[in-house]
C-alpha cells in the first residue's frame, strides 16, 4: 500500500440531499456558483413512483425522487459540462485504483454506496439502502477523506471500509459506480436552456407518463391503497406500512417532503432568472405542497405512536394524500402551460 | 477534519434516544419568508418513525431467536435478521442461489455445512465460525 498523500482543496457543505448536494458542490469546485436546489432541479431530482407488488424491507416499494445518478448525469448534461460516469466496475482493486488516479489527477470524485456499512453515517441510518452517494477528494496513507453531504464535517474512511461500501449488495447495488467532471469549467454558463429542458421533463415525468404508479397518478394509486391497509392487512401491518412511507418521506435523502421544498426552492430561483410571475407562482405553490406533505407525515407519527388505537384513521390520511396529489398536479399543469 | 463525535454535544435534546449527534439540512417554506434552508436535528414526529422501524426489527429478530433456539431454523436466519438482510440479499454476498440460502437456514442442512460456507457467512455477518455455529451466542 503506498503512503503517498493527496488532498485536494475541496469544500465540504452540507446539504439536504446526498447526490444534488454532491454535484452541487462537484459544481462549485470546478468553479460553477450552482446551488444545491438548482442542481436538484435541472437534474429532475423530482420523482414519484409507488410500485406495492415489489416488497423493501417487508413493505410496499416506493420513491420520491429519480434513480440514482441521474442529477449528476442530467444536470452536467444540460449545461453542457464535460463529465464521466462509469457505471460498472467488476474487480474491487480496479476501481480503488481508478480512483486513486483521479485524486492524483485533482479530480474529487463522486461514489454511489451503500450505507449499511459506512461506518462514519449515524447508526440510526444504517439500512440496506444503496442510493447514497458521498465524494472522495483525498486520500492519506490508508484512509480516504470524503465529504459526505448528511454529516456536517467531512470524514474519514479506510480502503477496505471504502471497498465494502462500493460493493454493497442489493437492489441498486452500487458496482463501483463512480463520476466526475472534467477539470475547471472555464466559460460562464446561462442556465436559461437547461432550465427550460430540465422543467419540461420534470413535468413530463410526474403529470405525462400513461401510467397509473408513476407521477401524481402514481401518489393517486397510494392514497387509495393506504385506506385500504388497516382492512386489509390488520392495525400492526398498516402501521408498518404507514412507517414506511412516513420514512421515506422524511428520512431517507432528505425524504420525500423535503425533495417537493428542493424542487420549489428550484423553480423561485428559476423564476428569478427569467423574472417570470408564473414560475414564481409555482414555486409558492409547491412551498405549500411541501407543507402539505409535512404535515402529513406528522399526522402519519402520531399514529405510528398509538398503533393499536390509531388517532388519525387511514382514511382521512389518505385523504390528506390524495388533497396533495391535487395540489402536485396543480404546480406541474401550471407549469405545463408556461413556454420558456 | 475528524470523525463527528459520538456523543451528544451541549444545546442536542438530550432525551430523545436517536439523531442527537449530527445536524442536517432542512428545507421549510413559509409564505411571508419563502424558502429558508437551516441545520437541525431530526424533530420528535421523525424520530417516532424511524424507532418504530428499529423497534420493528427488533421484534423479528426476537422472533427469529426464539424459532432457532426450538430447533425450527438454523442460526443463519438468526444472523441474517440481525444484520437486516434478505434472502436475496445474503445471496447476493454469499454469490449463490437464493434457493440454496433458503436450504441453510433449515437446521438439519446447516449441521452438514463446510468449513468454507461457514467461514464465508461468518464474515458477511462479522463474527467467528464458533459464534456462528454454537447458539451460546444467540441464547444471550
Amino acid at each position: 500500500m503506498e503512503s503517498k498523500t493527496t488532498i485536494i482543496n475541496y469544500t465540504h457543505s452540507q446539504a439536504g440531499h446526498c447526490e444534488s448536494g454532491a454535484t452541487s458542490n462537484l459544481f462549485k469546485f470546478n468553479g460553477l456558483d450552482i446551488s444545491e436546489p438548482m442542481a436538484f432541479g435541472l437534474g429532475n431530482g423530482l420523482y414519484f413512483s409507488y410500485i406495492p407488488f415489489l416488497k423493501v424491507q417487508y413493505a410496499p416499494m416506493m420513491s420520491f425522487r429519480n434513480l440514482p445518478n441521474t442529477v449528476f448525469k442530467r444536470s452536467t448534461t444540460y449545461l453542457g459540462i464535460d463529465h464521466t460516469v462509469v457505471k460498472k466496475i467488476k474487480d474491487p482493486g480496479q476501481a480503488m485504483d481508478a480512483l486513486d488516479r483521479n485524486l492524483e489527477n485533482g479530480l474529487p470524485t463522486g461514489l454511489q454506496v451503500g450505507v449499511f456499512q459506512l461506518t462514519f453515517f449515524p447508526p440510526e441510518y444504517r439500512m440496506h439502502y444503496n442510493m447514497h452517494n458521498l465524494v472522495v477528494f483525498g486520500k492519506e496513507g490508508n484512509n480516504y477523506h470524503v465529504s459526505d453531504t448528511v454529516m456536517e464535517l467531512p470524514q474519514v474512511i479506510s480502503y477496505d471500509d471504502l471497498v465494502r461500501v462500493r460493493y454493497a449488495k442489493g437492489p441498486f447495488a452500487p458496482e463501483g459506480k463512480m463520476y466526475w467532471i472534467h477539470g475547471k469549467v472555464a466559460q460562464e454558463i446561462d442556465l436559461k436552456p437547461a432550465i427550460a429542458i430540465a422543467i419540461k421533463k420534470t413535468v413530463k415525468e410526474m403529470i405525462g407518463i400513461p401510467f397509473p404508479l408513476i407521477g401524481v397518478k402514481g401518489i393517486r394509486w397510494m392514497a387509495r391503497d393506504m385506506k385500504k391497509w388497516p382492512k386489509k392487512h390488520g392495525n400492526e401491518k398498516a402501521s408498518f406500512y404507514l412507517g414506511q412511507v412516513l420514512r421515506m418521506a422524511e428520512d431517507f435523502g432528505t425524504g420525500g417532503a423535503g425533495f417537493r421544498f428542493i424542487y420549489g426552492s428550484f423553480l423561485k430561483e428559476a423564476g428569478e432568472i427569467y423574472n417570470h410571475d408564473g414560475i414564481l407562482e409555482a414555486a409558492d405553490l409547491m412551498g405549500k405542497t411541501a407543507n402539505k406533505w409535512r404535515e402529513f407525515t406528522y399526522a402519519g407519527a402520531r399514529n405510528c405512536k398509538n398503533r393499536a388505537k390509531p388517532t388519525e384513521d387511514y382514511g382521512h390520511l389518505g385523504d390528506m394524500m390524495l388533497e396533495i396529489a391535487a395540489s402536485e398536479e396543480m404546480v406541474f399543469r401550471k407549469l405545463e402551460k408556461i413556454k420558456l | 477534519m475528524g470523525k463527528t463525535e459520538q456523543t451528544p454535544p451541549e444545546g442536542a435534546p438530550q432525551e430523545e434516544k436517536y439523531y442527537t449527534y449530527n445536524r442536517e439540512i432542512f428545507y421549510h417554506f413559509d409564505k411571508e419568508k419563502g424558502y429558508t434552508r437551516a441545520n437541525d436535528y431530526q424533530n420528535s414526529s421523525n424520530q417516532v418513525i424511524i424507532k418504530q422501524s428499529w423497534d420493528a426489527a427488533d421484534e423479528r429478530l426476537q422472533e427469529v431467536r426464539q424459532r432457532v433456539l426450538a430447533g425450527i431454523q438454523s442460526p443463519v436466519a438468526f444472523f441474517m435478521e440481525k444484520r437486516l438482510l434478505e434472502v436475496p440479499m445474503l445471496a447476493a454476498y454469499m454469490e449463490i442461489g437464493a434457493w440454496r440460502v433458503r436450504r441453510h437456514l433449515k437446521p438439519g442442512v446447516f449441521k452438514k455445512l463446510s468449513q468454507p460456507t461457514l467461514k464465508k457467512y461468518a464474515d458477511i455477518f462479522g463474527i467467528t465460525v464458533e459464534q456462528l455455529t454454537s447458539l451460546d451466542f444467540i441464547k444471550n
